[in-house]
C-alpha cells in the first residue's frame, strides 16, 4: 500500500491526477491488476479460493452435501463411530455428525461475516472520522479504542456474554447470534479503526486531496470519493483474515457455554457437547473441529495471499 | 607478477600495485532484468596514494567499492567477471574465511551515512573496541583503552568521557570520526571512503577531509576516495578515475585531468563546477539523462549526451586509449577533446 | 527515567479505576439475579435471597458498592464467595499454577518462536522458511482449543505419552503440553515478527558495517543483527503476557488445571461474581503493569528512545 494514488486509479477508472502514473509498459496499470497478476500464479490463492467456494456452497445449500436431517436423533445410535452409513458417526444424542457438521458451516460463516461487517462499519467510520477531523476527535476516538484494546479479548467476551446471556439462559436463535456478533464487533473494532485511520491520514496529505479541498469539495465528497477508496485494500485484507478469526472466536465462546447454544447448529457447540467424551468418542468432536479449522484456515490463507500480492516487498 | 605472501593479511613483498581492480564486472538480477552496474572497471592504488573516483549518481562507484570489500548484496548482485588483486592475490577467489580476515585488517571502509552505518544499540567505544577483540583477541579493558586512544586520534573532544555514549548522541561530524576511527583501528593498508562527507556541512567536510589526509600520511595507507565533489579532489587526490555507466571513462593524474580533460564527460563535469573567477557566467550542465543500466546505449554509453559524437560512437565501444603514462581516455575522439575543438 | 516511570504509574490509576468500575458495574448491575438459581430445582426462598443481597451489599447504591470493593481490594480482604469460602484462599491456591503455566508458555514462545523466525528470516524462500510460513499459518488458523483438544487426544489418548488432564499440584512436566497450547498462537506471531524484523534489518547499513569490520558471520548475525531485530519481538512478548493470562481460561479448562483461568471460568458459569470481579480486576492489573514494564524495557533495549 505504498502508493495510494494507484488505488485511486482503480476506483475512478484512471481519471484525475493519478492517471498520469504510467509504468514502463506504457499502459497505466492498477494496483488490482498487478495484484491479480501475482495472485494468479500463487497456488495458495487457488487452494484457498476453491475451499472458500466449497464452504460458501455448504453454507448456502447444505442439502447439496447431505440429504439427512441434522436434527433427527436416534438415541440408540448415540456415539456410534464412523461407518459407511454415517461417515462421521453419530453424536451423543444419536444425530448424524456429518449432517450436523455440514449444517454448522452456515452458522459459522454468517456469524463470521456479519461480525466482520459490523466491525468494519464501526471501525471504518471511527477511523475515517478520526483521521479526517484529527485534533480532539482523533484523540478521543483513539483513547476509547485503546481502552477496548486494553481488555484482553477472551476476558472481555466472557464478562460481557457471561452477564448479558449467562450460560443458564436459553435465548432464541436470532437473539443469541445477534448478541455474539455484537460482542465480537465491539471488542474488535479498534484494530480496524487504526488501519482505516492510518491509510486515510496517508491519503489526506496527497496533493490531489489537498487540491479537492482547496476547490471547495465538502467533507462527505472528500471522504467518500478520495479517502475511503484509499483504505479499501488494507481493510479488505484485514477483514478476510478477521472473518476467519471471528469464526474461531465464535466457536471458542460456544465452547465456554456463553456463545451460541442449542437449537443453533454450530461447530463450536458440537465440540463443546462432546469434550468429556474425548476418550470414547473423539469422532463427534474431531470432525467438527477439523471443519472449523479448515474454514478458519481458508479465510486466513486467502487474506494472507492477497496481502502478500498487494505488497510483494514483504515476501 | 610475483606472488609472495605471508598469509592473507601478512605484509609480504609483492610487485605491482597494492590493490588492483581489473576489468571488474558486476550485475544485479532484478525483476526487470539484469542491470550491469559495473562493466569492466580497472584501477589501482599504491601505499600512500590517493585515488579519487568520480562520477554521477548510479555510475557504479559504490558497487565497485562494495565488491572490493566483499559486502555486495548477493543476491541480487553477482560478480560477472574480472579480478581484484590485493598484494597480488585475487581476493575474489579466496575462501570466505580468508576474505573476512582481510576486511578491517587489510582493507577497510568508511561509509557515507555514519548514523545508519553505526549500530544504534551499542556504545561507540564498544563498537571500536570490537575490532581489537575480534581480530586481535584483546581483553575487554585493553580494547576499550585502545578505543579511547583512537577516538583521541580522530580528534573527538573528551574521548574518555564519551566512549560509552551511543551513536545518536553525537553530531554528524563526530559520528563520521567514529566511523573513521573504527576503520583505521587495525592499521589497514587500504582505506575506502565512500562519500565520507556528503552528509555533513561544509566546514565539517573540510575537517574530515583534513583528518583523512593526515591519517593517510601518518600511516602510508592507500586511499580510495569516492566523491562527487571535484573541489575536494583537487586538494587531496593523486590520481583520478572518472566513471560513467559502470565504466572508467578517464584516468589521469589529478593535475593533468583538471588542466586538460581527455573525455567529453569529464570536460562536462569540470565545466559544471561553479568557479569564483567566472562569476556571472552561466553554469554548464551535461544534457540528457544518465544511462539506463537495463538497456545500456550501444557503443559508447555516453554517446547520446556527447557533443563530440560521430556515427561510429553508437556502434563501437571505445577501449581505454592510453594517452601518456598513466593517462587514459575511453573516447574515440579524445584528441579533439584534448585540443578543445568542439 | 524515574520521573517517567512515576508519571506512567500515575496514569495507570485512572485507567485501573475505570476498568474495575466497568467490571463491577457489568457484573453486578446487568440483568439476571445471581441468587435465583442457587437452590437446585426450586426457586430460592425470599429470605435467603435478601440475606445474600445484604451480605454482598447489593442493596446499596452502585457507587457505594464500588467504594467498598476498592477498600476491600486495597486491604487484601476479598471476603467470601457465595458458598462462604474465603476468596483469598482460592486465589492463593490458583495463582502460582497459572503463573507457572504462563511463564512456561512465554519461554516456549520465545525459544521456539524466535529461533524459527531467525532461521526463516535468514534464508528467505528456503526450505525452513517455507516450513515456518506454513506451520505458522496453521497455528494462526487453529483456534487454541482445537490445538488443545487435538494434542490432548493425540498425546493423551492415542499415544498415551501424557496424562490427558493435569493433576492438582500441576508439576512443571505435566504443564509442558498445556503451556505449548497456550503459547501456540503467540509463538506463531513471534516467529513471523522475528522473521520480518530480521529481513528488514538484514540489509541495513549497520549490518553491512559489521561485515566490513571483518566480524565472523556468526557474530554479525548473533550480536549485531539479532540485538536490533529482537527489540520489537521482546516488546511483543511482554505486551502479550497479560492476554496470555486470560487465554489460560481456555487452556486450563481443557486440561483441567486448577489455576486462575479455571477458577474464573467456573465462577462465571456458576455466576459467582464475588470471584469474577477480583480475578478480572487482577488480570487487568497484570495486563496494564506488563504493558508499563514493556515500555520501560523498550528504553533499556533501544538507547535511542528518550522519555520526557
Ligand atoms: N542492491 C542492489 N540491487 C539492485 N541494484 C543495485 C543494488 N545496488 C546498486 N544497484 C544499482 O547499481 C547501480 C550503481 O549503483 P552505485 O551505488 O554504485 O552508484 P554510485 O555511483 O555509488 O552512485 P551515488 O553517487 O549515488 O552513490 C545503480 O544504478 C543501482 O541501481
Ligand atoms: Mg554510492
Amino acid at each position: 500500500m505504498s502508493d495510494p494514488s494507484v488505488t485511486q486509479d482503480l476506483i475512478h477508472g484512471g481519471e484525475g491526477p493519478a492517471a498520469s502514473v504510467v509504468s514502463s509498459s506504457n499502459r497505466p496499470r492498477s494496483l488490482w491488476q498487478d495484484t491479480w497478476d501475482i495472485l494468479r500464479h500463487r497456488k495458495i490463492f487457488w487452494i484457498s479460493f476453491i475451499m472458500l467456494i466449497l464452504f460458501l456452497l455448504m453454507a448456502a445449500f447444505p442439502s447439496l452435501f447431505t440429504h439427512k436431517n441434522p436434527d433427527y436423533a436416534t438415541l440408540a445410535k448415540s456415539m456410534d463411530p464412523p461407518s459407511g452409513e454415517a461417515w462421521f458417526g453419530y453424536d451423543l444424542q444419536g444425530r448424524d455428525v456429518f449432517a450436523r457438521t455440514i449444517y454448522g458451516a452456515r452458522t459459522s460463516i454468517i456469524v463470521g461475516v456479519l461480525a466482520t461487517l459490523v466491525t468494519v462499519i464501526l471501525g471504518g467510520v471511527a477511523g475515517v472520522l478520526a483521521a479526517y477531523y484529527a485534533r480532539w476527535v482523533d484523540s478521543i476516538l483513539s483513547r476509547i479504542g485503546e481502552i477496548f484494546l486494553g481488555v484482553p479479548y477472551v476476558l472481555g467476551a466472557i464478562i460481557i456474554l457471561g452477564t448479558v446471556a449467562p450460560a443458564q439462559s436459553s435465548p432464541d436463535r436470532v437473539t443469541i447470534m445477534a448478541v455474539v456478533i455484537i460482542v465480537l464487533a465491539v471488542l474488535g473494532w479498534p484494530i480496524l479503526m487504526r488501519i482505516a485511520r492510518s491509510s486515510v491520514i496517508q491519503a489526506k496529505h496527497q496533493d490531489y486531496v489537498q487540491a479537492a479541498r482547496a476547490l471547495g469539495a465538502g467533507p462527505f465528497r472528500i471522504i467518500f470519493k478520495h479517502l475511503l477508496p484509499n483504505s479499501l485494500a488494507p481493510i479488505l485484507v484485514y477483514s478476510t483474515i478477521t472473518i476467519g478469526s471471528y469464526i474461531g472466536a465464535e466457536a471458542t465462546l460456544s465452547l465456554l457455554g456463553i456463545g451460541l447454544r442449542e437449537p443453533v447448529i454450530s461447530w463450536g457447540i458440537a465440540i463443546a457437547d462432546h469434550t468429556s467424551y474425548i476418550r470414547t468418542g473423539a469422532h463427534a468432536m474431531l470432525f467438527p473441529a477439523a471443519f472449523l479449522s479448515l474454514c478458519v484456515l481458508t479465510f486466513v490463507m486467502l487474506g494472507e495471499a492477497v496481502r502478500d500480492a498487494l505488497d510483494p516487498k514483504l515476501r | 607478477m610475483v606472488e609472495v605472501l605471508s598469509g592473507p593479511t601478512g605484509r609480504g613483498s609483492y610487485s605491482g600495485a597494492l590493490l588492483e581492480v581489473e576489468n571488474l564486472q558486476v550485475e544485479f538480477h532484478t525483476r526487470q532484468g539484469v542491470a550491469k552496474a559495473v562493466n569492466g572497471v580497472t584501477y589501482s592504488v599504491n601505499p600512500g596514494e590517493t585515488l579519487a573516483v568520480l562520477g554521477e549518481s548510479g555510475s557504479g562507484k559504490s558497487v565497485t567499492a562494495q565488491t572490493i570489500m566483499g559486502i555486495l548484496d548477493m543476491p541480487p548482485g553477482r560478480v560477472a567477471g574480472g579480478a581484484i588483486r590485493f598484494r597480488g592475490v585475487d581476493i575474489l577467489k579466496l575462501p570466505e574465511e580468508q576474505r573476512r580476515r582481510i576486511r578491517g585488517e587489510g582493507i577497510s571502509m568508511v561509509f557515507q551515512d555514519a548514523l545508519s552505518a553505526l549500530n544504534p544499540v551499542f556504545p561507540v567505544g564498544w563498537q571500536i573496541a570490537e575490532m581489537f577483540r575480534i581480530h586481535r583477541g584483546s581483553s575487554r579493558s585493553d580494547a576499550k583503552k585502545k578505543a579511547v586512544e583512537l577516538m583521541d586520534r580522530v580528534r573527538i573532544p573528551g574521548a574518555r568521557d564519551r566512549v560509552n555514549d551511543f551513536p545518536h548522541q553525537f553530531s554528524g561530524g563526530m559520528r563520521q570520526r567514529i566511523m573513521i576511527a573504527m576503520a583505521i583501528a587495525l592499521d589497514p593498508e587500504i582505506l575506502i571512503a565512500d562519500e565520507p562527507t556528503t552528509a555533513l556541512d561544509v566546514t565539517v567536510q573540510a575537517q574530515i577531509m583534513g583528518l583523512l589526509a593526515d591519517l593517510q600520511r601518518d600511516s602510508n595507507m592507500g586511499l580510495i576516495l569516492i566523491t562527487h565533489d571535484l573541489g575536494v579532489v583537487a586538494d587531496v587526490a593523486d590520481k583520478i578515475a572518472v566513471m560513467y555507466g559502470g565504466r572508467i571513462v578517464e584516468t589521469a593524474p589529478v593535475h593533468d585531468l583538471y588542466r586538460n580533460p581527455a573525455h567529453p564527460y569529464t570536460k562536462g563535469l569540470l565545466e559544471s563546477i561553479p568557479r569564483v573567477d567566472l562569476k556571472g557566467q552561466e553554469l554548464y550542465a551535461i544534457k540528457g539523462m544518465p544511462p539506463n543500466l537495463l538497456e545500456m546505449p550501444s557503443g559508447c554509453a555516453f554517446h547520446p549526451r556527447c557533443p563530440y559524437r560521430r556515427e561510429d560512437c553508437a556502434t563501437a565501444v571505445p577501449p581505454l586509449y592510453p594517452i601518456s603514462g598513466t593517462r587514459g581516455s575511453a573516447c574515440h575522439y579524445w584528441r579533439e577533446v584534448v585540443d578543445g575543438s568542439r | 527515567m524515574g520521573r517517567y516511570t512515576i508519571r506512567r504509574l500515575l496514569q495507570l490509576i485512572p485507567v485501573l479505576l475505570g476498568t474495575t468500575f466497568l467490571i463491577n458495574y457489568m457484573v453486578w448491575q446487568l440483568p439476571g439475579d445471581p441468587f435465583a438459581g442457587r437452590c437446585g430445582q426450586r426457586p430460592c426462598p425470599d429470605s435467603y435471597v435478601s440475606a445474600m443481597r445484604a451480605q454482598f451489599g447489593l442493596d446499596q447504591p452502585i457507587l457505594l458498592q464500588y467504594w467498598q470493593f476498592l477498600k476491600n481490594m486495597l486491604s487484601g480482604n476479598l471476603g467470601v464467595d457465595f458458598n462462604q469460602v474465603p476468596v483469598v484462599t482460592q486465589l492463593a491456591d490458583a495463582w502460582p499454577i497459572t503463573i507457572r503455566l504462563a511463564l512456561l508458555a512465554v519461554a516456549i514462545e520465545a525459544v521456539i518462536g524466535i529461533s524459527a523466525g531467525v532461521l526463516s528470516g535468514l534464508k528467505r524462500g528456503g526450505f525452513i522458511d517455507n516450513v515456518v510460513t506454513i506451520s505458522t499459518l496453521f497455528l494462526l488458523s487453529l483456534p487454541v482449543f482445537v490445538t488443545g483438544f487435538l494434542l490432548q487426544w493425540l498425546l493423551g489418548v492415542q499415544f498415551q505419552i501424557i496424562t490427558p488432564t493435569v493433576s492438582d499440584e500441576a508439576p512443571i512436566m505435566e504443564l509442558i503440553v498445556p503451556a505449548f497450547v497456550l503459547a501456540s498462537l503467540n509463538m506463531a506471531f513471534t516467529a513471523r515478527l522475528t522473521r520480518t524484523s530480521i529481513v528488514e534489518n538484514r540489509r541495513s547499513d549497520y549490518v553491512r558495517t559489521a561485515i566490513a569490520k571483518g566480524l565472523t558471520n556468526r557474530r554479525v548475525v548473533g550480536v549485531h543483527l539479532l540485538r536490533n531485530s529482537l527489540i520489537p519481538v521482546l516488546t511483543f512478548l511482554g505486551t502479550e503476557v497479560g492476554s496470555l493470562m486470560s487465554g489460560a481460561i481456555i487452556t486450563e479448562g481443557i486440561f483441567n488445571i486448577h489455576g486462575i483461568g479455571g477458577l474464573l471460568y467456573r465462577a462465571i458459569t456458576g455466576q459467582d461474581y464475588t470471584i469474577v470481579v477480583p480475578i478480572a480486576s487482577l488480570l487487568v492489573l497484570v495486563y496494564l503493569v506488563s504493558n508499563l514494564l514493556v515500555d520501560l524495557l523498550y528504553g533499556v533495549l533501544d538507547p535511542r528512545i528518550r522519555y520526557e
